[in-house]
């Protein structure tokens, strides 16, 4: 009977929270569909004007660009330097592996707030100051972890031997890499790769203190729309952002699997 | 090549690393077909020997050849070897169909070739029906058929066993060895195995080569590996023994005294009057009771253990030596815990191993 009534409060509470965390979203979907500025419920009607407002926002298309570079870029380096540092320590026998591998994810537990001021004036003091740079490089700071931790992870149970394995079969050392390790290690390169993008792409703490007049990211740029001009155009946008990432998460599992992205598999 | 022509040569192989000798000058002949066990305890060097020979760790000095080709520098891929690794090694992102077709697919065989050689492949080890299946899927003994369909389909010069049967249970494991060895002799592969098993060393093996610290103490039929030991090493590695320690009182032509503590007895062995040795003879060669040409010593039994169709008796004979005999039981009564029993061995199987220390 106990069990029963605690299954029950579980199984409430599950769906409660469920709703707690997708509402918010619902709303904003709502809003973008909003025929009048205001956003009033119940709803009068639809509308899409408030998306085709968009590509008119001041500034929209050189801050969405450059979001996506330094997403992209931070990922892609991320990606190659984060996967070498974690076989350093997943496998090359480095001395004090441990304290590396808390170190490369160390950022993770940093806030924003102080990651940026921290990398803001350590820039000053060595005179790095070019806009595009400092951000690619304050951003391989939030994304090195993403990689780090899911390549260490993924390393951690990737048997060395299978290399050995296709040497011996006719592979040379490089093509032993490319046809097993990389293939058998997809599912981490995608999940490390899909949270770095995110994490760089919707990142404002660090970006705040980084960004000039000229080189603002998208998510600077969606806070200074809020406080000019609050109507449903930001909502569109929002929602195009939120559809993009279920796009990519949808696509992700079709092609690995989200519970092998999650490492709960086999 | 006929089939008694050397087939894999290593020649004078030795590797260190660091400071430990880990391969001590390694010579080693195996003929076309033959199925050849590297037996030794860990860290022997074996394991190393096969990787020598599969191209995966480079040794310092000395030569392999394999099929008549000198491939000392050749890289593992270019050898054409087939290993079978202990953990299996399959490639988790492919079918059992695609780690089959691996090794054939690198080379660049032609899709109809590929897809006879994985058929065939696979029908050997009895996989036909799991071509599709993901490696996820498969039992351990299923893994080590596809690990196997796998080294096999490439068609090498030697297919090398590191330890490819320890991951599975007692009884799979030892059905696999039968069917292991009736499959690769249907084949007319010529194989090396690597294990701390004897028994598998005995069941799978035309000849053994036990190992000890980086050199083969003795190459031989596991016949006469167990009947006639090269050294004390090969003596307590393969089967069991009764030993007691001496020393030579009079040695001629292959024969020697030997003063123990149970008395003098007489042993194989060639030996200077003096030498601290140790003489021995395996359990089933020890009697109750006395026999002529014989050794003898007398004790109070330990331990009767009951092994089906053999018993085993451990008799404590004083002065700190024991003594371990195998009774069928056909020839008399087998004697209980704290009888005093006298038990004798012939000389002729009794052997003299200079004393060394305990491996």
């Amino acid at each position: 009977m106990m069990t029963r009534a605690a299954i029950i409060v579980c199984w409430v509470m599950a769906i409660a929270l469920a709703l707690f965390l997708i509402a918010p979203l619902l709303v904003i979907a709502a809003a973008s569909f909003s025929p009048t500025p205001v956003f009033d419920l119940p709803l009068t009607g639809a509308s899409t004007r408030w998306y085709g407002k968009i590509s008119r926002l001041d500034g929209f298309w050189p801050s969405l660009l450059l979001s996506l570079q330094i997403a992209l870029f931070s990922t892609a380096i991320s990606l190659v330097c984060g996967t070498l540092a974690a076989i350093a320590i997943a496998r090359g026998k480095l001395p004090g592996a441990g304290i590396f591998a808390t170190a490369l994810v160390s950022p993770l537990m940093m806030p924003g707030l102080v990651l940026g001021i921290a990398l803001l004036q350590g820039f000053r003091a060595i005179g790095f100051t070019a806009p595009w740079a400092t951000l690619l490089v304050a951003h391989l700071v939030i994304t090195l972890p993403y990689v780090a931790r899911t390549m260490i992870a993924g390393l951690a149970r990737f048997d060395f031997t299978l290399i050995e394995a296709a040497r011996t079969l006719g592979c040379t050392y490089p093509g032993g890499v490319l046809r097993v390790m990389v293939p058998a290690l997809a599912p981490s390169f995608l999940i490390a790769g899909l949270f770095s993008f995110l994490a760089s792409f919707d990142n404002y703490p660090v970006s705040i203190f980084l960004a000039d007049v000229r080189t603002k990211t998208l998510p600077i740029r969606m806070l200074q729309y809020i406080e000019e001009a609050p109507d449903p155009t930001l909502a569109a946008l929002s929602t195009l952002i939120l559809a993009g990432t279920v796009i990519l998460l949808v696509v992700s599992d079709r092609v690995v699997g989200l519970h092998r992205m999650a490492g709960t598999s086999d | 090549m006929s089939e008694s022509s050397p087939h894999l040569v290593v020649r004078g192989v030795s590797k260190r690393y660091g400071p430990t000798t880990v391969l001590d000058h390694i010579d080693l002949t195996i003929r076309r077909g033959e199925l050849v066990t590297l037996l030794g305890p860990s860290g022997c060097g074996k394991t190393t020997l096969l990787r020598a020979i599969a191209g995966l760790a480079q040794p310092d000095t000395g030569k392999v050849e394999l099929a008549g080709r000198d491939i000392t520098n050749v890289p593992p891929h270019k050898r054409n070897v087939g290993v079978v690794f202990q953990s299996y090694a399959l490639f988790p992102h492919l079918t059992v169909a695609g780690n089959v077709a691996f090794g054939l697919k690198v080379r660049g065989a032609a899709k109809r070739e590929i897809d006879a050689a994985v058929e065939r492949a696979l029908s050997l080890v009895k996989l036909g029906h799991l071509g599709g299946r993901r490696i996820s899927a498969l039992s351990g003994g299923q893994q080590q058929r596809v690990a196997l369909a796998r080294a096999i389909a490439v068609e090498p010069d030697v297919l090398l066993f590191d330890e490819a049967l320890s991951a599975l249970d007692r009884k799979l494991r030892e059905e696999m060895q039968v069917e292991l060895r009736r499959l690769l002799q249907d084949v007319k592969a010529t194989a090396i195995f690597v294990t701390h098993d004897q028994d598998e060393a005995l069941t799978m093996s035309d000849r053994v080569a036990v190992m000890n610290k980086g050199r083969i103490e003795q190459l031989a039929e596991p016949r006469e590996l167990y009947l006639r030991p090269a050294s004390l090493f090969a003596l307590n590695f393969v089967g069991l023994s009764t030993r007691i320690s001496g020393t030579v009182l009079a040695a001629d032509n292959g024969k020697v005294d030997v003063e123990t503590k149970l008395g003098r007895m007489s042993a194989l062995g060639n030996f200077q009057a003096g030498s601290p040795v140790i003489v021995a003879a395996r359990p089933e060669q020890l009697r109750l009771g006395e026999q002529g040409e014989a050794n003898s010593a007398a004790g109070r039994v330990r331990s009767v253990v009951f092994q089906g169709s053999r018993t085993l008796v451990e008799v404590d004979a004083g002065a700190g030596e024991s003594l371990l005999a195998e009774l069928s039981g056909r020839d008399g009564a087998i004697p209980r815990v704290h009888d005093e029993i006298r038990l004798s061995w012939p000389v002729t199987e009794t052997f003299a191993f200079p004393m060394e220390a305990q491996a």
